[in-house]
């Protein structure tokens, strides 16, 4: 035998091997391990939340697994590349592998709300880290996630307004120019945030949708300053909020520019540049990890992820707490999807900064997650107390 | 309609637009001389672009150590900056350019393959290309610090003209020039223009058609890294899928101004670069898209062959 | 190497009808056995790993075989690059998600208007993009598939980014119950609906439309010439294309009971032409085989998450290296001998000239 034929037979073993382990997954009785799954998009254009999360994810599982408990848990990564169409699949392909016995994820609202079938159907729980969209807890929508979504995400419904009070604080005879990227959460933000700068007497003297993400913001940029805003509220995520901001600053804009949780990231800072970053308020109803996290919480961030830093990924924290919660469920014992459900739906947990929360009837959050206000200064986004 | 709005802000608009023009020109230019001699849309050439930001990028914050903290810098330094980044953008495109004609098309052109076979040949290679950044950078938008400061050149009644947008308008302008006397004067040019006409009559007057398309490829990949160089000092930030809407971009103005033609290509992407600025304001920014698109049906519909097209090729599947 | 595709036609050929009818029925029997071969260790290796198998057989699988089929009429038989079919797709999708959730049709009675709708935008984007040629059709196209997602983002009024929810599934039928925990139902319309498109495709073929089609591909100028009116013939093949990617959009709509605009951006287009390519163009069986295999290999490598689409990417470059033609290229019936290319361009210069001379003529 050749070296080349040693090789191919070699390779050929190797996909067999990884393709036969896949048919092996199997469950048993009396587990002494368990699988928990973390559905999000980790290809393709929105890879970026997906791969963020699952950091979080990885960080509690590895602290998990130091106290070297009688359960094992295995982390089955899907990947849904935050695709409503691929979603549901992969969801049903959760909901039958029976090893399965809860979900983190989806990142995002659409592939969410796509999933909630096949996740209803095999009787699965979720807790989504960051899918803030209000419909898929509101209790009128015949389309919602009750009984098995929760998220530990709180939804805009409360960010809408603080950040709307938080905008126009302190300025006299506000003139607001509203500008979001076309997602479902910048737009949805958007709708939550219109109503109650109307209630508080604030003019909008514009808005724009910028379709995220794109290369130009200096038509964007040149409207707002023709029509003499004094307040720039951008809807949508960091990279692009960075980008506005720039464009903004070079048209010759003066006056105050917020955005909400989707900035609440130091990548926002890199983006727009240190100079164009200061000063720019930021609502958001959980800490980045960075900030959040003690520090023997971060030291155990980097030896699970390698990574130096959980500076300018996104959502970490709230991947974190919902996986917490699964893991806190199956520390007490609940190795089943059905009492995994009513331990979830039922307890008392806790967030990485060691606050308690537990969930209320549709999923959300019962004690709403006070929306923090922050600032940029410096490198750093600092917080100045509630919106 | 925001008449007010575009009246007020014309001059800005204007700049910014040429600016954004002058960008699209370039990677328009990459597209429609790969067009010329192989009658393909190389769907490669957004990833072209998207690897010469980050090429400029990397050679700012690691060989010259710029970052978040660091002020934009002046003088000679300022200049041996920016050519070292102009130098590494250009080459990394133009390198991964002729690799992608190796890789993705040579074998298939040889073959005799259908067209379609390579453009789903370049399509793969795009996917390959940009999910291979998006591993390495862990998917995160990579924003480059300030190198150059934005001054402006000359001001009146808060009119004025940026140092970076002048930059680019000038360099792209001359950059264009070189490209179209290249292409029109001298020997390999014409090889390439014979190429274009006719594969098969270049052959029998003796032109190595391998090599001629190698080179196409490699000026292609040039221009397209200067503009991936003037799109990181204007834009100063890029990601894994940046290619994405400035490809299809430039290949609308390449289609605009009748692909395979380079003047068409300098029309069409300028003429591309002020419609999205103007439609953003009079219409809204979400609706910026779809009017472009609108606009290049109704030109195409009275000038089928674009703004500047040539006769009617043989441009079928 | 073996010639599969002329060993087949070959066997094929050799049969009586009977034998044909036969192999026919066998065929579509096993296609329908498909779902349940994830349960036998024998086939069990076709298991999908974290997504549920049956539901990978209805999409991607068997969406993309009706698509690929749908736009294989228009690039494949008539050579008219198209690279926006997911518009129809969209448009098929959204009719039925809109009058799904506003009316109380059920799913078979809005069938026949996804179908209509997509045809109609077919004619629509038709009637202008249709008199370009070659690729400036196919920004054209393009662009129609960008304006179609765009536009729905853009409209609150159906759903805007957040799309729609609670989109009815069909009726239960001869039994056969349609719904999340049934994808092998689906599975089995789907492959109704494909014989049903093959069975289409293959009649219109070797009638008058098939030959038109097979002009318009080979060479339009002497299309013209011998009578053909191409661009009606071009309309035909854009809206049945159109029209088959649009029930494609139905069936799918009421099968995921949500759509959004994000699952109809350019890649599908591109993914559903790289089906068609990577198949062989023009010929049904290589379609089918290439749009089975590229909708079902990134589901089989879920499991490498991250570098999943890199994999995808890599084969791509692969096999169209290997196989420019594509895995079951259509038969070639276009050598021309030197004499026959010579008259071919004489042919095209004079009328040219003649055209030239018209033009003059009219002017004057």
């Amino acid at each position: 035998m050749n070296l080349t034929t040693k090789r191919t037979l070699g390779v050929v073993a190797a996909v067999a091997i990884s393709f036969g382990s896949v048919v092996a997954t199997s469950a048993q009785a009396a587990p002494k391990s368990v699988t928990l799954a973390f559905e999000s998009p980790l290809t393709g254009s929105e890879a970026g939340l997906g791969q963020d999360e699952l950091l979080g994810t990885q960080t509690a599982l590895y602290e998990y697994n130091l106290t070297n408990p009688t359960v094992k848990v295995n982390l089955l990564t899907a990947d849904d590349q935050a695709d409503s169409s691929q979603s549901p699949g992969v969801a049903l392909g959760l909901a039958q592998n029976k090893a399965v016995i809860g979900v983190v994820g989806s990142c995002c609202s659409g592939a969410t709300k796509a999933a909630f079938p096949a996740f209803k159907a095999g009787r699965l729980t979720v807790i989504s880290p960051s899918a803030t969209n209000a419909t898929l807890t509101d209790p009128k929508s015949s389309v919602n996630g009750f009984p098995f979504f929760h998220r530990v995400a709180a939804t805009d419904a409360f960010q809408g307004p603080a950040l709307a009070r938080y905008a126009n604080k302190g300025i006299t005879s506000p003139k607001d120019y509203l500008i979001d990227d076309a997602s479902t959460y910048g737009a949805g933000l958007k709708a939550l945030s219109t109503p109650s700068l109307k209630k508080a007497g604030v003019s909008i003297v514009g808005s724009d949708t910028v379709i995220a993400p794109a290369t130009d913001y200096s038509a964007t940029a040149s409207k707002v300053v023709a029509s003499h805003a004094n307040v720039v509220i951008y809807f949508g995520y960091y990279s692009d909020a960075g980008k506005l901001k720039k464009a903004l600053d070079l048209a010759g804009y003066k006056g105050a520019y917020a955005s909400g949780d989707g900035t609440d990231d130091l990548g926002y800072i890199t983006s727009a540049g240190k100079e164009s970053a200061q000063g720019t308020l930021i609502t958001s109803q959980s800490v980045p990890f960075e900030l959040a996290a003690p520090a023997s919480v971060l030291a155990d961030f980097t030896k699970a992820t390698k990574l130096a830093s959980p500076a300018s990924h996104a959502y970490v924290t709230q991947a974190y707490n919902a996986t917490n919660v699964f893991l806190q469920c199956i520390k007490e014992g609940h190795t089943t999807r059905s009492s995994i459900q009513s331990c979830v739906a039922t307890e008392t947990f806790t967030d990485v900064t060691g606050a308690k929360f537990n969930f209320t009837r549709y999923g959300d959050i019962a004690q709403g997650a006070p929306v923090g206000a922050y600032i940029v200064k410096d490198n750093d986004i600092i917080p100045v107390g509630n919106a | 309609m925001n008449f007010a709005v575009v009246g007020s802000q014309f001059f800005p608009l204007l700049i910014n637009g040429l600016a954004l023009g002058f960008i699209y020109v370039l990677v328009s230019v990459g597209y429609t001389m790969v067009y010329g001699v192989l009658r393909l849309i190389n769907f490669a050439n957004s990833e072209i672009f998207m690897l010469g930001t980050f090429a400029t990028s990397i050679v700012s914050t690691t060989v010259f150590k710029f970052n978040i903290d660091s002020h934009p810098s002046h003088g000679m330094k300022l200049l041996l900056v920016l050519l070292c980044c102009l130098l590494a953008s250009m080459v990394t495109s133009a390198v991964v350019a002729v690799l992608v004609e190796l890789i993705a098309y040579r074998r298939l052109r040889t073959k005799g393959a259908n067209r379609l076979g390579s453009l789903i040949s370049a399509i793969g290679t795009s996917i390959v290309l940009s999910e291979g950044v998006r591993i390495l950078t862990h998917s995160i938008p990579v924003a480059s610090p300030r190198v150059l400061s934005k001054f402006y050149v000359f001001k009146i009644h808060g009119v004025g003209l940026r140092i970076d947008q002048m930059l680019t308008i000038v360099f792209g302008f001359i950059l264009f020039f070189a490209v179209d006397r290249f292409v029109t004067k001298t020997r390999l040019g014409k090889a390439i223009r014979a190429v274009s006409m006719s594969e098969e009559n270049s052959r029998l007057m003796g032109i190595n058609l391998n090599r001629v398309i190698s080179l196409t490829f490699l000026i292609g990949g040039l221009v397209t890294g200067a503009a991936a160089f003037m799109y990181m000092t204007v834009y100063e930030q890029t990601v894994f899928n940046v290619g994405f809407n400035i490809g299809i971009a430039a290949f609308t103005a390449a289609v605009l101004g009748g692909i395979g033609n380079l003047r068409g290509a300098f029309y069409g992407g300028l003429a591309l670069g002020l419609a999205e600025e103007f439609f953003s304001v009079l219409l809204g920014s979400q609706w910026k898209e779809i009017t472009v698109f609108v606009v290049l049906v109704l030109v195409l519909l009275l000038r089928p062959n674009g703004l500047f097209g040539e006769a009617v090729q043989q441009t079928r599947v | 190497m073996i010639n599969l595709r002329d060993a087949g036609a070959e066997l094929w050929e050799g049969w009586n009808r009977p034998k044909r009818v036969a192999f026919a029925i066998l065929a579509i029997l096993a296609a329908m056995l498909l779902p349940y071969a994830g349960r036998y260790s024998l086939t069990n290796f076709l298991n999908t790993p974290i997504s549920s198998y049956q539901a990978v057989l209805v999409y991607p699988v068997g969406m993309y075989i009706l698509m690929a089929l749908g736009l294989n009429i228009v690039v494949g038989k008539s050579g008219l690059l198209d690279l926006g079919y997911v518009a129809f797709f969209a448009i098929g999708a959204y009719t039925a998600a809109v009058l799904g959730t506003h009316t109380h049709l059920n799913i078979w009675e809005i069938m026949p208007f996804g179908m209509g709708a997509a045809m109609i935008a077919g004619v629509i984007l038709g009637l202008p993009a249709l008199r370009l040629r070659g690729d400036y059709l196919a920004i054209v196209t393009l662009g129609f598939g960008e304006i179609v997602r765009i536009f729905i983002i853009n409209t609150p009024s159906i759903g805007g980014p957040n799309g729609i929810a609670g989109i009815p599934q069909p009726p239960t039928f001869l039994g056969q119950a349609f719904d999340i925990e049934h994808p092998d139902h689906f599975f089995w319309l789907v492959v109704v609906m494909i014989c049903v498109v093959i069975w289409m495709v293959r009649r219109l073929s070797i009638r008058r439309p098939g030959r038109a089609w097979e002009a318009i591909r080979q060479d339009e100028d002497v299309a013209v010439l011998m009578g053909v009116p191409t661009l009606r013939y071009k309309i035909w093949s854009f809206s049945i294309g159109a029209a088959v990617g649009g029930a494609a959009g139905v069936i799918f709509a009421s099968q995921q009971m949500f759509v959004a605009p994000q699952s109809f951006n350019y890649n599908v287009s591109v993914l559903i032409l790289s089906c068609v390519v990577f198949g062989g163009m023009g010929n049904i069986w290589g379609v089918v085989l290439g749009a089975s295999i590229l909708s079902y290999l990134p589901e089989r490598i879920r499991f490498i998450s991250n570098a999943r689409e890199l994999v995808f990417g890599l084969a791509l470059v692969l096999m169209m290296n290997v196989r420019p033609e594509g895995l079951l290229p259509r038969k070639k019936r276009e050598h021309l001998s030197e004499e026959e290319r010579a008259a071919l361009k004489a042919t095209r210069a004079a009328m040219k000239a003649s055209k030239k001379s018209e033009s003059k003529e009219a002017k004057n």
